[in-house]
């Protein structure tokens, strides 16, 4: 439940031609982090891309910070984007790029706002070379310092961890977990499900247009820990293990491939976690090897949907 | 003020790259060294008006329009950057200002330098100085706010830019009064002619209009880019 809601989607749809990209999808988000998190080709941008006013909805209402951005130009004041597309104005420097950022908003210091954007993001305002010079990192890091330049109190990013090295990646996350903090109402899509875990967020799970899920991380991460597993296993004896795990209700059946391998289906995988060692131990097999076979975002998401 | 001083220097930077400016200034040149041989044989004012009329303001200032004015936002729209200049407080009027105002910037000293040089470069008598430089900047900053617009409009711009100046206003405006005056090069032609009495094949627009139609092209043209920048999908 939000108390504040800050955007408010009420079954917006978006159709290109007879493609449905969005199709009737409602909600609310209020101050904090939330992510859109979804498969490639789920719609997200393209909910993005509605929610800062760069395309209309073909059908449904949208409400940022109580206006619509796409009328109301002054509404930009309070929203920052970082957009998924590469493209900069690569013939200026990041100082350039960002203080043009700031400008446009009309900021009195803009020299102080752009130099205090750049160093959150770990750039540096003095650097002379152009943006055609940086590398994909350095250019997202420039597209998150102009978003935030204005101080906006809506922020949306998309995919912006992308190209960044693990070290930023950390920061970043930390960054956007302290804007939520102050009370900014932060979105940030991704089709990477540990980046949503690590912003420890309001999670909205985007699948083939449609609002599949939503709620705490936990939740949505329990849910998806509910749904059927299938794991493969290697072991000196698996016929013994699958035996005793079969025994102790951990799997719901086993397919045998060979004397070493099996494929076994599981409802708990949390119980299965839990028993598959001890099992082993217990009928004095070693376990070679457990790894699951459906557990990619994708059969996550399909399990979403058709639930 | 200081969004559109912002905007403008910014999209001069943008609009105006290396090979663009160079491949446009070549065209320009080429024509100016054309205009000398051609004055060596022949340099009354006739001469001089005709290869202004059918070499400058048929071709070069067009074409450079084109090129430079498509670019002010179809690039923009092409490389995902409209966004940076969408999503500001700053209204569509002073942006499309902005774009328009440095495609006019670029476009000058490419187009209406070179033109205005032409009847000095064919040693032709001085009174076809100042019509030329007239029509040509008249008819560029036209262009370029028909350009600008059509780069929005379309990711095909120079392609059908291409088609209006060298078919529509090369070839149909031709046929009669009516599609004449669809072409800007008629009014621009038309100061030439008025000024110069030359005869151009396009129709023959007296003096009030060859000036008021394509200021009223110029601001019908700026009216619908900005209309349409509030409407349009931002990639």
């Amino acid at each position: 439940m939000i108390d504040q809601p800050m955007i408010v989607a009420a079954g917006i749809t978006k159709w290109f031609g007879s493609v449905v990209a969005v199709s009737d999808v409602s909600f609310s988000i209020g101050p904090g982090v939330t992510a859109l998190l979804g498969p490639n080709g789920a719609g997200k941008s393209t909910v993005m891309r509605m929610l800062c006013g760069l395309t209309p909805p073909s059908k449904g209402t949208l409400t940022i910070l109580g206006g619509n951005p796409r009328k109301d130009v002054s509404l930009t004041r309070r929203i920052g984007l970082v957009p998924q597309q590469d493209g900069l104005f690569d013939q200026l420097t990041a100082a350039e790029f960002v203080g043009l950022a700031a400008t446009l908003h009309q900021l009195d210091d803009v020299a102080g706002a752009l130099t205090g954007a750049l160093e959150l993001v770990h750039l540096d305002p003095a650097d002379p070379r152009p943006l055609r010079t940086y590398s994909k990192g350095m250019k997202q890091r420039v597209k998150i310092a102009q978003a935030l330049v204005h101080d906006p109190d809506v922020v949306f990013l998309d995919e912006p961890l992308t190209g960044l090295d693990p070290r930023q990646r950390l920061h970043m996350i930390e960054l956007f977990a302290l804007l939520g903090a102050r009370g900014k109402c932060v979105v940030v899509s991704s089709h990477v499900l540990e980046e949503v875990e690590r912003f420890g967020s309001r999670v909205l799970v985007i699948v083939q247009g449609r609002l599949a899920a939503e709620g705490d991380f936990h939740a949505i991460r329990d849910l998806m820990d509910e749904r059927p597993h299938r794991i493969g296993l290697r072991s000196n004896d698996v016929r013994s293990l699958c035996t005793g795990l079969l025994d102790g209700g951990a799997i719901v059946g086993v397919q045998l491939m060979g004397t070493d391998r099996a494929i076994v289906d599981t409802a708990e995988v949390a119980t299965f976690r839990r028993t598959v060692a001890s099992v082993a131990q217990l009928r004095g097999v070693s376990l070679l090897e457990v790894r699951p076979l459906d557990d990619d975002l994708e059969s996550v998401f399909k399990y979403l949907v058709g639930r | 003020m200081k969004q559109f001083r912002a905007l403008y220097l910014t999209q001069i930077r943008v609009q105006a790259t290396r090979a663009r400016l160079a491949s446009l200034a070549a065209l320009g040149a080429a024509g100016m060294f054309v205009a000398y041989i051609l004055g060596r044989r022949v340099s009354t004012v006739n001469a001089a008006a005709e290869f202004v009329g059918l070499f400058g303001l048929a071709v070069l200032v067009p074409v450079t329009a084109l090129v430079v004015a498509s670019a002010g936002f179809g690039d923009t729209v092409d490389d995902g950057t409209l966004v940076y200049l969408w999503m500001r407080p700053v209204r569509r009027t002073v942006l499309a200002a902005a774009v328009v105002l440095a495609a006019v910037t670029i476009t000058v000293p490419l187009t209406v330098l070179p033109v205005t040089l032409i009847p000095l470069m064919m040693r032709a008598p001085s009174s076809i100085i100042a019509p030329s430089f007239l029509a040509s900047l008249l008819g560029l900053a036209t262009y370029c706010c028909v350009f600008t617009a059509l780069g929005l409009r379309s990711k095909r711009a120079l392609m059908w830019g291409l088609l209006y100046v060298f078919i529509w206003e090369g070839f149909v405006a031709q046929a009669g009064g009516n599609a004449a005056r669809l072409a800007v090069r008629a009014y621009t032609q038309s100061i030439i002619s008025n000024s110069a009495g030359v005869t151009f094949e396009l129709a023959q627009i007296d003096s009030p209009w060859s000036f008021v139609v394509p200021l009223a092209v110029m601001a019908v043209s700026f009216g619908y880019t900005v209309r349409r920048l509030g409407r349009h999908d931002v990639p």
